[in-house]
């Protein structure tokens, strides 16, 4: 179980290290490793252990919107984002 | 200030049983409002400012929040990041346990401070190199060596 861990935190540290490196274009700065290392295991952390948490045997895109409740910004972003790919999946749908 | 002490303050708020009959209204009776206005209620002299928490901002998203009041200079803005070096170890508790959150904030303010002491190389990532597959992520923009970032 240690090595599957150390392996999800090897590939949220990837990823992390690329959106960094997005923002750092953006906006004209450097992200030390260390603030790198640390944005990832925050993330890490942030993620999985609800989701093994959750009662239900089938998370919803409501559920997920549900995490955003508490920003009005954030739930706005996270619904819109859901009836995009909704629409899109409708879309898949009817060209097979 | 001339005021009475923390102990003071509760004995005057929640030992009264008297006035409990009259207290079914949500709002406060003319007694408790006016040990309110008396011990608690933040007044012109009393030198303190009022003190308010931030508000949520998104640095990434369109903000909908309101805006915070431009009288900002006179209010004490609460702050969750002042005191962080206390912040890698439990704090104590009264009745509410630490939730699982608290302790993974507590975790990384700790691995926070270890690295902090670090120079150039980063102790994490060299941990964790040997355990990436390159099928766990998206692979788009072609990068020089695997490394993205450079050091402090």
């Amino acid at each position: 179980c240690g090595a599957v861990l150390q392996r999800l935190r090897a590939a949220v540290h990837y990823t992390a290290g690329c959106l960094c490196q997005g923002v750092a274009e953006d906006k004209g700065v450097l992200f030390s490793k260390q603030t790198v290392a640390a944005i990832s295991e925050i993330t890490f952390r942030q993620c999985g252990m609800s989701a093994w948490h959750a009662k239900r045997s089938t998370i919803t895109s409501e559920d997920v919107k549900l995490l955003a409740r508490r920003s009005n910004s954030l739930l706005k972003y996270i619904t819109q984002k859901s009836e995009e790919l909704a629409s899109s999946n409708m879309e898949q749908k009817e060209k097979k | 200030r001339g005021r009475p002490t923390s102990l003071h303050h509760k004995s005057a708020l929640f030992s009264c049983p008297k006035e409990l009959n009259r207290h079914e209204n949500w709002s406060l009776s003319p007694e408790e409002f006016e040990i309110w206005d008396r011990l608690y209620r933040l007044k012109e002299n009393d030198g303190v400012k009022e003190p308010i928490l931030p508000r949520t901002q998104f640095e990434t998203l369109g903000n909908l929040e309101e805006t915070s009041k431009s009288e900002e200079e006179a209010v004490h803005k609460l702050s969750l990041s002042e005191w962080s070096i206390w912040q890698s170890r439990p704090f104590p508790t009264s009745m509410v346990d630490h939730s699982d959150r608290c302790h993974h904030f507590i975790s990384v303010m700790d691995m926070i401070e270890v690295m902090r002491q670090e120079q150039g190389d980063c102790s994490y990532e060299l941990e964790l190199q040997p355990h990436l597959r390159i099928e766990d992520v998206n692979v788009q923009r072609s990068k020089s060596g695997s490394s993205v970032t450079s050091s402090a």
